[in-house]
């Protein structure tokens, strides 16, 4: 009975919340002055299956999927590696101003973005780095919100794994590759995945320090279909339900290890 | 095979020798300041230079009336200007009313749809994945699809309202309060969150849902099932079990939620942006604090008013997440 | 020590990362490639591939560094990547932008004027193909504001129009689109009585208010006076008011097209936009030209008309010498005859040359639909907002009290007032 319940609010639930989607995709395969009609039927009269290749001859979405790719999982990686070490010296070292440094590393997540950016665009050019591949990925290398979460979930850690790395005579290093990246691995999982979705949604800041085609991104991409004297809107929610998938599919690969527990208890003090 | 395994082991001859440097021979993995800085080298560089000294030249902009590059110093000129300047005060009201409204809904919800997967068999994966969903598309796409439904032309919204014989709205046009429309003018028209401002929240409900979802799920996955099930046994209802042992046990979560929320609910941007374009359109009603120094800081070239607002946004963030650290010593329960 | 050097080290980035609140205004600036001339555009599809197509001509024409066209974004985000990369000091040759915009790169003194390109012996224009250019599309590029000037030239332009839909004139009985405000607010009247449907959408745009005032009589500002609360100004936002009240009109959502959509399915019977959307109406209305037209502005005297010019300039910035010279020779070739001829023909924007207007192929697209005209008999009386600075914040207090006034929160009397008043006091603090 209780289930029952679930199941029918859930999937009111679920309906309201997919339901902008079924209107993207189907809008994707409408005419454009039937997509641009506002018709209360999300759903196109005729599907027109020739928006797809209207949709990639528009712009080089093959090489933005690619850059996207690259510049996401690069940042992924390097916020997983970071955010383990980083988050490890703060949960298991002490030494003075330990406290002072982890409150300047939160200070950071508490600044808008919009602000930052011509600082940070500054220092890029200063670099030569515009126009390139470390423009897009360096600055993100790092977050606070990671390094937040992975200490969390070195405190939650029974000391009794220190003392088997103890007797191994593991240093931080070969304690981290060993034993401590597998025992937070539910926690690297999720700061991989935010810090993916981070980077391959932006939008502000592959606009302003790339300008070539090669170096474009998917969400720079979309912008193909805007127009001064109206919106493709058909195309750009075609091109929109592609540049979903690979956030689906990430999703899908990792979120078995939202359940496991341990990154619950690990937003534990 | 063979190719992982020399690499594997060269690997940690490496990290081997490394560690021997760090902490010498002592024995407890954790050795003193010089290994710390070590592990902490590759964040705090990065942190330093995209993060923090972003921060030390915005406090140092704030204090010039600088238009784009050029000005005086002008000390606190720029903070006395924002603190008696109206639009100011209005841009703060926003980001208030907006704070209010998304980030209980959004834990709400979120709640009510974590509590309700981890209570059901099959399609959990399915259900979640539908519920991520929104938090996985890029805000500028999103918000095309919901001014579409939105549009008082034709929209979908007004198509309900019709359809149930009620008046349509200008949702997103309209700077006439919420209060004020549904009870049909009863209340003055100015008070409280404008309708389009309403709009704007829900979109970041639906948006931000998938994320509180997935980390209640992780709460929720952590709370020994025996517990409830003793509970029940005991002869709770449903909603004394929620109250009296799945809340305490998930208070560590929700606090997290709500901090996270709350510095997310002061940097809304992209929502604001290409849900109205500009506070302008809808009287301010939609000029949240990030919304009016971004106007002020680019588009009119102010850029150390701009950065005063961002400071004062700071400080407001660094405030209130301090306070919910001292009130959640309250109401947080650590097993 | 640790936290210490950490905070020493933020801070010296900080210091570094420029936003040094007194930067050197002299010297010229870093060009962003070194082996490429980099022009920043913001056209999308077919109109970037007939620029990229003008662009590889250009290139194959001559011997020095290619020019390379780079899209970049809407003009509010190229305005924002410029002022960033004054900051950096590290440009593109040239860029795409509004007076207003010009107005603000130039303060930061990395504008070159162009006068010395165009009195060149060689490579210049002589006075007699200076003459060739129309008035209107010139003059805004000579800049009061730095000793007169000429800080950009002109490119794509267009002037603001009444698009009508005749299917629906012809179902509410009436024969031809209106010429005077009088005329269009009684047609309004007349299509709401017939059709029971509001006749105009509107979009919320300070240069569309800019282009009523001035068909009504007015101006905008007069010896650094803005007349807001003079009576052209009253009369312009008194007819949206008015519009409003009687349900005639409705406000679509900012930034959007949706006037040009309601206007294809014959939900309404006017908008009002710039030739510029010719082209993408043409699309929305399925080619049946007998359906609609475009027509010049309604007027309140018709003797004097006058109406707005819309469109971006080229702007070459300094870049050094050899970035300079090809950036000018790609704007001289862009906006030669041959090629402004085609760009006018396949864009819509506006011939802004005598001669491309009297080139055959020219005079057969005019004759080809009465309509495909008028804008260019526009050109005559249309004239350009300020250049000041300070004008584009002024812009979206316009936005504001339009706003306002549409929702039926202020009337256009208090609007008018207040909008003088924060124009006023905007413009001064600007001009600091």
């Amino acid at each position: 009975m209780k289930r029952a319940w679930a199941y029918i609010v859930l999937t009111l639930g679920a309906l309201l919340v997919i339901y902008p989607f079924i209107w993207m995709v189907g809008t994707a395969f409408k005419t454009l002055p039937e997509s641009m009609g506002g018709s209360l039927n999300p759903l196109p009269q005729a599907w027109q299956w020739g928006n797809l290749s209207a949709t990639f001859q528009a712009a080089p979405f093959g090489r933005y999927f690619f850059n996207s790719m690259l510049v996401g999982i690069t940042v992924g990686l390097s916020v997983v590696l970071t955010s383990l070490l980083a988050g490890y010296a703060f949960a298991r070292f002490s030494f003075r101003g330990r406290g002072v440094l982890f409150g300047l590393v939160l200070a950071t997540m508490m600044v808008p973005f919009e602000i930052t950016f011509i600082p940070n665009f500054v220092v890029i050019t200063r670099l030569g780095w515009y126009n390139s591949y470390a423009a897009l990925i360096v600055p993100w290398c790092a977050n606070a919100f990671g390094i937040f979460l992975v200490r969390q979930a070195f405190l939650s850690l029974p000391e009794a794994y220190y003392d088997a790395a103890v007797l191994d005579g593991c240093g931080p290093l070969r304690f981290l590759r060993h034993i401590g990246a597998s025992m937070v691995k539910p926690t690297l999982v999720t700061v991989f995945l935010f810090a993916f979705l981070g980077s391959y949604n932006a939008l502000l800041w592959p606009l302003v320090v790339t300008s070539d085609p090669s170096m474009g991104v998917v969400q720079v991409g979309l912008a193909s279909f805007v127009l001064d004297s109206g919106v493709r809107l058909n195309l750009l929610m075609c091109a929109s339900a592609f540049v979903i998938v690979p956030s689906i599919l990430l999703f899908l690969v990792t979120q078995r290890y939202f359940e496991t527990g341990a990154l619950g208890s690990g937003l534990k003090e | 095979m063979s190719l992982w395994v020399g690499f594997s082991d060269g690997l940690d001859r490496v990290l081997a020798w490394a560690d021997g440097h760090l902490v010498g021979r002592s024995g407890r993995p954790e050795g003193g300041r010089r290994a710390a800085l070590c592990l902490l080298a590759p964040a705090l560089i990065l942190l330093g230079v995209f993060g923090v000294a972003p921060i030390v030249s915005t406090v140092l902009l704030s204090l010039f009336d600088l238009r784009y590059g050029d000005g005086a110093f002008t000390g606190m000129g720029n903070y006395q200007e924002a603190l008696q300047s109206s639009a100011f005060w209005n841009s703060v009201r926003v980001t208030a009313w907006y704070l209010v409204g998304v980030v209980p809904t959004t834990i709400g919800l979120g709640f009510v749809v974590a509590w309700g997967l981890m209570h059901i068999t099959r399609g959990r994966t399915l259900f979640r994945t539908l519920y991520f969903l929104p938090y996985i598309t890029s805000a500028y796409a999103a918000a095309l699809v919901w001014r579409a439904l939105l549009n008082p032309q034709g929209g979908l919204a007004n198509g309900l309202l019709e359809w149930l014989g009620l008046p349509t709205q200008q949702w997103l046009l309209e700077p006439r309060g919420l209060l004020h429309v549904v009870t049909g003018g009863a209340v003055a028209a100015d008070v409280g969150p404008s309708l389009a401002l309403c709009c704007v929240m829900a979109f970041d409900v639906w948006h931000g849902l998938g994320f509180t979802v997935v980390i209640l799920l992780a709460g929720l996955s952590a709370i020994p099932q025996d517990l409830e099930d003793a509970a029940r046994i005991d002869g709770a209802g449903v909603l004394q079990v929620i109250r009296h042992v799945t809340l305490p046990l998930l208070t560590p979560t929700l606090y997290f939620l709500l901090l996270i929320g709350t510095i997310s609910g002061f940097q809304a941007f992209n929502s604001f942006y290409a849900l109205t374009q500009s506070g302008g359109n809808t009287l301010g009603t939609t000029e949240n604090l990030v919304i009016y120094l971004f106007a002020n800081f680019y588009d009119n070239g102010r850029w150390g008013y701009g950065a005063a607002i961002a400071t004062l946004l700071l400080v407001a963030i660094i405030a209130l997440a301090l306070v919910q650290a001292r009130f959640a010593r309250r109401w947080v329960h650590y097993s | 020590m640790f936290t210490r050097s950490f905070i020493g080290l933020s801070l010296l980035g900080g210091l570094i990362a420029g936003c040094n609140p007194t930067p050197s205004s002299s010297g010229d600036f870093q060009p962003l490639s070194t082996d490429q001339v980099v022009f920043w555009d913001r056209q999308t599809t077919e109109t970037a591939q007939l620029l990229q197509r003008i662009t590889d001509e250009f290139n194959d024409s001559q011997e020095g560094l290619p020019v390379r066209i780079e899209t970049t974004g809407n003009y509010g985000e190229i305005y924002r990547k410029v002022m960033a990369s004054i900051q950096a000091r590290q440009l593109p040759a040239m860029a795409v932008s509004y007076e207003s915009m010009t107005a603000q790169y130039a303060a930061s003194g990395a504008v070159v004027p162009l006068d010395g390109f165009v009195s060149a012996a060689s490579g210049g224009l002589s006075p007699e193909e200076l003459a060739d250019f129309f008035p209107a599309v010139l003059e805004s590029n000579y800049y009061s504001d730095y000793d007169g000037q000429l800080l950009s030239f002109p490119f794509s332009k267009s002037v603001l129009m009444l698009y009508a839909n005749h299917r629906v004139l012809r179902a509410a009985g009436i024969g031809a689109p209106p010429r005077t405000w009088e005329e269009f607010l009684q047609q309004c009247r007349t299509i709401r009585e017939k059709t029971g449907k509001p006749a105009y959408a509107i979009s919320v745009d300070c240069s569309t208010i800019s282009g009523m005032i001035f068909s009504m009589g007015g101006e905008l500002v007069v010896d650094g006076v803005f007349q807001y609360d003079q009576p052209a100004a009253r009369q312009a936002f008194g007819l949206l008011e008015t519009l409003m009240e009687e349900e005639l009109a409705y406000q679509i959502q900012a930034r959007t097209f949706d006037d040009e959509v309601a206007f294809a399915r014959d939900d309404v019977a006017f908008t009002i936009r710039t030739s510029a959307g010719s082209a993408n109406m043409a699309v929305a209305m399925g080619g049946k030209n007998d359906d609609w037209s475009m027509n010049p502005l309604p007027q309140q005297n018709l003797d004097r008309p006058a109406t707005i010019l819309f469109g971006p300039n080229i702007t070459i910035f300094k870049t050094g010498a050899e970035q300079e010279r090809v950036a000018w020779a790609f704007t001289r070739h862009f906006t030669s005859v041959p090629v402004m001829t085609e760009w006018a023909l396949a864009t819509g924007y506006l011939p802004i040359r005598k001669s491309v207007a009297d080139d055959p192929r020219m005079q057969a697209y005019w004759d080809a639909w009465p309509s495909n005209k008028v804008p260019y008999d526009c050109l005559a009386f249309a004239k350009t907002e300020p250049n000041l600075r300070g004008w584009q914040e002024i812009r979206s207090l316009v936005e504001k009290a339009e706003s306002a006034v549409l929702a039926g929160l202020k009337s256009a009397e208090a609007a008018t007032t207040e909008l003088q008043a924060e124009a006023q006091a905007t413009l001064a603090r600007a001009q600091q």
